[in-house]
C-alpha cells in the first residue's frame, strides 16, 4: 500500500540573492511497511529531505500525499497534527526534555493528541516497556545511559502509533554498542510492520536496511532494493 | 483541551520553581503593585468605616447654623464681623419654621472637670433639653435635664461615658457632684460611649449643662451654634426655610448676602471624598506604575525563557504541538509567575493589614483581594503575550538545531 508520494517536489532558499535547490525535483513512493535509509554527503538534501518527509517544511512546489492527504497545502496547524497521529520522530541528539520523566517525556505526544491522562499513562508506560526500559520510567533523561535515553526516544515516536517512523542518524551520539542495540530495536519494529525511514551516511547502518536511496545536490541518484 | 491545559500548568510550575531566584526577582513589580492597590483599600476601608461611625454621630439631618462656614476659604475678618447667634433665634425659628423637628443652641468652651482627687480638662457644652435629639449618643442611666432646669439654670450636668468612667469607675455616677471649674454640678445621666470621631478626638470626654446655668456662670457672649434638626426626607427643604428664616430673623434685603452659615454634614463628606480620591489616585499611580514596571520586568524574562527553550519548543513541535499550543504554554508561564507574585504581594498586604488595624481599625476587602489577582494575571497575559507569540512562530527545522 502506498505510504507516501512525492512528486516533483522542489526546495529553493535564497541564500544572500543566490537560489539554493535544496531538493530539485525529486520524486519518491514510500509503501507501508519499508524500511528506507536515506544517505548522501552534507549539502545533498538529505535533511531537506528529511524534513519534507516529517512534514516539518512544506516543498516550494510540488505534489506530497501522505496516506493521500495533500501535506503540500497544509498550514501550520495541520501540519502539526499530521506529524502528531502519523509520524514519529527519532533524533540524533534524542531531544529528551531534560526536566521530565521518562514516562513524562513518552506522554507528551499523547498530551497533544488531547488523550486523558489515565489512558496516556497506561500507552506511555507500554511503549517504554516495549523498547525495555519498564523499570526506568521515573528517571530522568540525566539518570540515563545514551543508548536509554535513545530508547526513550524511540517509544516516544512510538506511542501514537504512528505511520512512519523517522530516525535522522539514530546511532550517531552513541557507542557502538548502544548503537547495535538501537538498530536491533529498529529492525525489530520493521519486522513487526512498522514502517522505518532512516537518514544516516554510514555504510552498515543503511545496510540494515532494505532499500537505500542516494541524494546529490538535490537529486536521488540513485534508488537501490536489496535482497 | 483539558489534559493540555494540566501539562501547561505543571510546566509552568516547574519551571517557575526551577528557577526561583529569577522568577521572584522578575515579580517584585508585580508584588509591588498588588501591594500597593490592597494596602490602599485597607487604607479606604478603614477610612470608611470610621468615617461612617463619625457621621452618624453627627447625625445626616442635623442642620449647623453659625457664623462660619465648614471648610471654607472665608477671610477670618469677614467671619468675625457676622453677627453672632442668639439664643433668642431658638424660639423664633419653631414658631416660623414647619420643619424644625429641634432646635438646640450650643456653647462650648474648655473646662477643668474633677472629683475627689480626679482632675481632667475637656469641653463642656451649655444648651437646651432639646439637645438630645440633635445627637445621634443615648442616655446610658439617669436622665437629660427639663426645661425648666435649663431656665432656672440648676446646677446639673450629663457627662460622657469616657468622664464617667475615669472618675467613677464601676460605681454609680447618678446624684454625685462633681466640680466644673471649682463649682460643684449634681450628675443626673452618662451619655452611651461613642469612640472616637474620624479617629482623632472623642466625645465620651465630655460634660452637657443647661445653658442657663452655663451663661450664668462662664459666659454671656461666646461662640454659640444653633442645631436644628430636620426631617431625613426634607433636609434641603428645611435647609432653604431655616435659611429664609434666618435672613428674616437678621432683617436682610434680598440683595443683601447672608451673614450666617448653615452646615451639614455633607460638607464632610465632600471633604472626606476628596481626601479619599487623593489617597485612592496616589494608591492608583503607584500601582499603575509597579505593575508597568512589573510587566516588562514579566516581558523580558519570557523573552529570555523563549531563547532559552528554543530546541524544546522545536521538539515539542516535532511531535505535534500547534502554535496554539505552544502559545498556551508560554502565556501560562507568564500567568502563573504573576499570579505567585499577586499571592506573594496579597500575603505581605495582609500581614501589613494586621499591623495597620492596630493603630488604625481596617481590614483588607475581599473582593480588592480578588480583584488585585485578577490584575496581576492581566498582566501576565499582557506582558507575556508578545514573548509567547514568539516562540509559537518559531520554526520548527531551526530551533531543533539551535543549540
Amino acid at each position: 500500500m502506498e505510504l507516501i508520494n512525492l512528486s516533483d517536489i522542489y526546495k529553493i532558499y535564497n541564500v544572500g540573492g543566490e537560489e539554493v535547490r535544496a531538493l530539485d525535483g525529486v520524486d519518491l513512493t514510500i509503501n507501508n511497511n519499508e524500511y528506507l535509509a536515506i544517505m548522501g554527503p552534507s549539502g545533498s538534501g538529505k535533511s531537506t529531505m528529511m524534513n519534507m518527509i516529517g512534514c516539518l517544511d512544506t516543498p516550494t512546489s510540488g505534489i506530497y500525499h501522505f496516506e493521500g492527504e495533500e501535506v503540500h497545502i497544509m498550514d501550520d496547524a495541520q501540519l502539526a497534527s499530521i506529524r502528531n497521529r502519523k509520524i514519529g520522530f527519532v533524533f540524533q541528539t534524542f531531544n529528551l526534555l531534560p526536566k521530565a520523566t521518562a514516562l513524562h517525556n513518552v506522554e507528551i505526544p499523547l498530551v497533544y493528541a488531547n488523550i486523558r491522562k489515565e489512558k496516556r499513562i497506561d500507552m506511555a508506560s507500554k511503549a517504554l516497556k516495549d523498547v525495555g526500559l519498564g523499570d526506568r520510567m521515573h528517571h530522568k533523561p540525566n539518570e540515563l545511559s545514551g543508548g536509554q535515553r535513545q530508547r526513550v526516544a524511540i517509544a516516544r515516536a512510538l506511542v501514537n502509533n504512528p505511520s512512519i517512523i523517522l530516525a535522522d542518524e539514530p546511532t550517531g551520539n552513541l557507542d557502538s554498542k548502544s548503537g547495535h542495540e538501537i538498530m536491533e530495536i529498529l529492525d525489530n519494529l520493521h519486522s513487526k510492520g512498522n514502517t522505518i525511514i532512516l537518514v544516516t551516511h554510514e555504510d552498515d547502518i543503511a545496510k540494515r536496511a532494505k532499500r537505500t536511496i542516494r541524494l546529490f545536490d538535490g537529486k536521488i541518484i540513485e534508488d537501490e532494493i536489496s535482497k | 483541551m483539558g489534559s493540555l491545559f494540566f501539562e501547561n500548568l505543571k510546566i509552568s510550575l516547574s519551571a517557575v520553581f526551577a528557577n526561583k531566584t529569577r522568577s521572584i526577582l522578575t515579580a517584585l513589580g508585580i508584588v509591588i503593585g498588588v501591594l500597593s492597590v490592597t494596602l490602599m483599600g485597607t487604607l479606604i476601608s478603614g477610612l470608611d468605616r470610621s468615617f461612617e461611625s463619625s457621621m452618624s454621630w453627627l447625625g445626616k439631618d442635623i442642620l449647623y447654623v453659625s457664623r462660619y462656614e465648614w471648610f471654607s476659604d472665608m477671610e477670618w475678618w469677614e467671619v468675625r464681623n457676622r453677627p453672632r447667634m442668639r439664643t433668642e433665634y431658638v424660639d423664633k425659628i419653631k414658631e416660623k419654621s414647619k420643619y424644625a423637628l429641634a432646635v438646640s443652641p450650643v456653647m462650648q468652651r474648655g473646662a477643668s472637670l474633677s472629683y475627689e482627687d480626679k482632675e481632667t480638662i475637656t469641653e463642656i457644652f451649655g444648651t437646651n433639653e432639646e439637645y438630645m435629639e440633635t445627637i445621634s449618643t443615648d442616655i446610658e442611666r439617669g436622665r437629660f435635664f427639663t426645661a425648666s432646669e435649663d431656665k432656672v439654670g440648676a446646677r446639673v450636668t450629663i457627662i460622657g461615658g469616657g468622664i464617667k468612667d475615669a472618675f467613677f469607675g464601676d460605681e454609680d455616677a447618678i446624684g454625685k457632684y462633681i466640680k466644673i471649674d471649682n463649682l460643684k454640678f449634681r450628675v443626673i445621666g452618662v451619655l452611651e460611649k461613642q469612640g472616637k470621631f474620624l479617629g482623632l478626638f472623642s466625645v465620651d470626654k465630655q460634660a452637657v449643662l443647661p445653658l442657663g446655668a452655663y451663661k450664668r456662670i462662664f459666659s454671656k457672649r461666646g461662640w454659640m451654634r444653633l442645631s436644628v434638626k430636620v426631617p431625613e426626607n426634607k433636609i434641603d427643604e428645611g435647609l432653604d426655610e431655616i435659611s429664609g428664616v434666618m435672613r428674616q430673623i437678621r432683617g436682610l434685603r434680598p440683595s443683601e448676602k447672608s451673614d450666617f452659615a448653615i452646615n451639614q454634614t455633607k460638607a464632610f463628606e465632600s471633604q472626606y471624598n476628596r481626601l479619599k480620591i487623593a489617597i485612592g489616585g496616589t494608591g492608583f499611580f503607584i500601582t499603575l506604575l509597579s505593575l508597568v514596571v512589573g510587566g516588562i520586568g514579566i516581558m523580558n524574562i519570557m523573552f529570555v525563557t523563549v531563547k532559552e527553550r528554543t530546541r524544546e519548543i522545536g521538539v515539542r513541535k516535532a511531535i505535534g504541538a500547534t502554535n496554539g499550543m505552544i502559545l498556551s504554554q508560554f502565556l501560562m508561564e507568564a500567568v502563573t509567575i504573576c499570579f505567585f507574585a499577586g499571592l506573594l504581594g496579597l500575603s505581605l498586604a495582609y500581614v501589613s493589614s494586621i499591623f495597620i488595624n492596630k493603630i488604625f481599625p481596617s481590614t483588607l476587602p475581599l473582593g480588592l483581594s480578588i480583584f488585585s489577582i485578577l490584575i496581576s494575571m492581566v498582566v501576565g497575559i499582557v506582558s507575556g503575550f508578545i514573548p509567547a507569540y514568539k516562540a509559537s512562530k518559531l520554526d520548527p527545522i531551526d530551533s531543533l538545531r539551535y543549540e
